[in-house]
């Protein structure tokens, strides 16, 4: 579903991707791990058009998406979450989860001063949709708290639930459970994992935590120094003599 | 000028500039669009509208929507900044443009008469109406305008395209992340607050029936943010006591100056300044205005 070949971006002489090629196939959740600075956000964000990259090139479901802005990427259904939560502060979570809504009628000044009885109809079932997942996501007594009022484990959990709201095909998770209390993580794993067989999208994970990992993962890549160290099962990661060296035996 | 001559023309005044605040407050608490060139909406839409009735024999009602479309247009060409620049550089930005709106109408004579404004901008359907109950009519019709902008304004802040600008306004980074076109949605943000804009300037021509560059100083720009400073932003309630508020400081303090023994240019001065402290003090005092942003709740 995700191609990227031989991904390169600088900071100035900062090599933060040095030629990164891998791969994320439907129907799968792999993670992406590697020590700070290694150049996972940075990754996440070239390929979901935060930044431009600097060589190689991105495919998505076949198609070249490298070089288009961040909402052309998003509509193709490539999306994603930030590793420090994005919550828009003076909009309820309600509003949060309406926001990021797929296919609403009313987004341009025409159709929401003329259509209103369209509007109002696709407004009614997207609420549906964002109660349950919010009920799922354990956010529904704040449903009507401002999003900027949140704790940032409740964000973490906000912009989860906004990217549901979206359907993408695939997603991008920013150490989604950064933050998240122990018991609620594992729900959210959950959350991640029946998502993924239910309606199969695929998803790429930044994440820390070995255990989280290893638990959802079918496949896992290592960054360090911006390049690619390893790729494999969570199992095979775990006895890479290499990966143990840089990432695991530093932390 | 008798005091109830004088209260109409206040609230007539208060009228036009609530249409601005409310126009400024869709930019700037909606959108979180920083616009410091308001006024050449306002001189956009007056210009516009007298201009095709005098010179033109444009009937009114074509002329009013003409100085619509003409603003709309502008806060088109206005938004397109925003794709290069970042929020504080488009601001800047925005000062020059109101400002060369008005160096235009000030020099460009040919078509604006310059300096000298353009005089004799006929009134509304004055023959139909007595001499008398002229400025209550206007009145009128100028309430009728707030009425249908605050319903309008009401109804795009509240449907999706609203939610959109609101997020924009609090995390552009989020909207794109979401699929979000946030440069679309800020073109036609302005396009709509340029619309009212000029919806303003065409009432306020037809007010005061001359109108010259003198009208559309930066200044003016200054008062309408000084709306929606102490109203408060992100609703328009706010926006209209605003202009409430300094309306009649600024209109009324012109007026007493024939009873107070300071003299008109101390009158002057001293009325910014009152208007500037009331700035500060609701900066410091009460940062969100009058009235709070309204939050939605569903049940």
């Amino acid at each position: 579903m995700l191609t990227i070949e031989n991904l390169e971006k600088r900071f100035g002489s900062l090599r933060a991707l040095d030629g990164v090629s891998l791969e994320v196939e439907d129907d799968c959740i792999v993670g992406l791990i590697g020590p700070n600075g290694s150049g996972k956000t940075t990754l996440f964000n070239v390929v979901s058009g935060f930044y431009e990259k600097d060589g190689g090139k991105i495919f998505f479901k076949g198609a070249q998406i490298d070089g288009l802005p961040p909402n052309k990427i998003a509509k193709k259904g490539l999306c994603r979450t930030f590793q420090v939560s994005k919550a828009p502060e003076k909009m309820t979570v309600l509003e949060n989860m309406l926001l990021a809504a797929e296919h609403q009628i009313g987004e341009d000044p025409f159709s929401a001063l003329f259509m209103r009885s369209r509007v109002q109809k696709s407004e009614t079932a997207n609420l549906d949709r964002a109660l349950e997942l919010l009920d799922m996501l354990q956010l529904s007594p704040l449903k009507n708290d401002y999003a900027g009022d949140l704790s940032g484990g409740q964000k973490k959990l906000l912009s989860l639930g906004r990217v549901f709201m979206l359907k993408p095909d695939m997603i991008l998770l920013d150490e989604p459970t950064a933050g998240v209390n122990p018991t609620l993580r594992v729900q959210l794993m959950e959350a991640i994992k029946r998502l993924q067989e239910m309606e199969k999208k695929a998803f790429f994970i930044i994440e820390h935590s070995m255990k989280v990992i290893s638990n959802i993962c079918d496949r896992v890549y290592v960054l360090n120094f911006g390049q690619k160290i390893a790729e494999g099962t969570p199992e095979e990661i775990q006895q890479n003599e290499q990966v143990l060296e840089a990432y695991l035996g530093s932390a | 000028m008798s005091i109830i001559n004088f209260i109409i023309y206040l609230l007539t005044m208060i009228g036009i500039y609530s249409l601005l605040a409310m126009s400024l407050n869709f930019q700037v608490g909606f959108t979180g669009l920083i616009n410091f060139g308001q006024v050449a909406f306002f001189c956009i839409g007056a210009y516009t509208s007298s201009l095709l009735v005098v010179n033109a024999g444009v009937p009114v009602v074509v002329a009013f929507l003409a100085a619509m479309a003409l603003s709309g247009i502008f806060g088109y060409i206005m938004s397109i900044p925003t794709k290069s620049l970042k929020s504080d550089y488009w601001a800047i930005a925005t000062l020059a443009s109101g400002e060369i709106v008005r160096l235009v109408a000030l020099n460009e004579a040919w078509l604006t008469a310059g300096p000298f404004g353009v005089m004799g901008i006929p009134q509304i359907l004055k023959d139909l109406i007595s001499k008398d109950a002229y400025p209550v009519f206007y009145l009128l019709f100028v309430v009728v305008c707030i009425i249908m902008v605050y319903f309008f304004l009401g109804m795009l802040a509240n449907s999706p395209f609203g939610r959109n600008l609101k997020a924009i306004r609090d995390e552009e980074e989020l909207c794109l992340s979401l699929g979000k076109d946030t440069q679309k949605l800020k073109l036609q943000a302005m396009i709509v607050a340029g619309m009212v804009g000029g919806l303003a300037g065409a009432l306020f021509a037809f007010y005061i029936t001359f109108i010259s560059p003198e009208n559309f100083k930066p200044i003016e720009t200054f008062l309408m943010w000084a709306m929606i400073i102490v109203g408060g932003r992100g609703n328009f309630k706010g926006a209209i006591i605003g202009a409430v508020v300094i309306q009649l400081f600024n209109v009324s303090t012109r007026f007493l100056g024939n009873y107070v023994p300071l003299g008109s240019d101390s009158m002057a001065a001293l009325r910014m300044m009152i208007i500037g402290v009331l700035i500060i003090l609701f900066l410091l005092y009460r940062p969100e205005g009058l009235i709070k942003e309204k939050k939605k709740i569903y049940d």
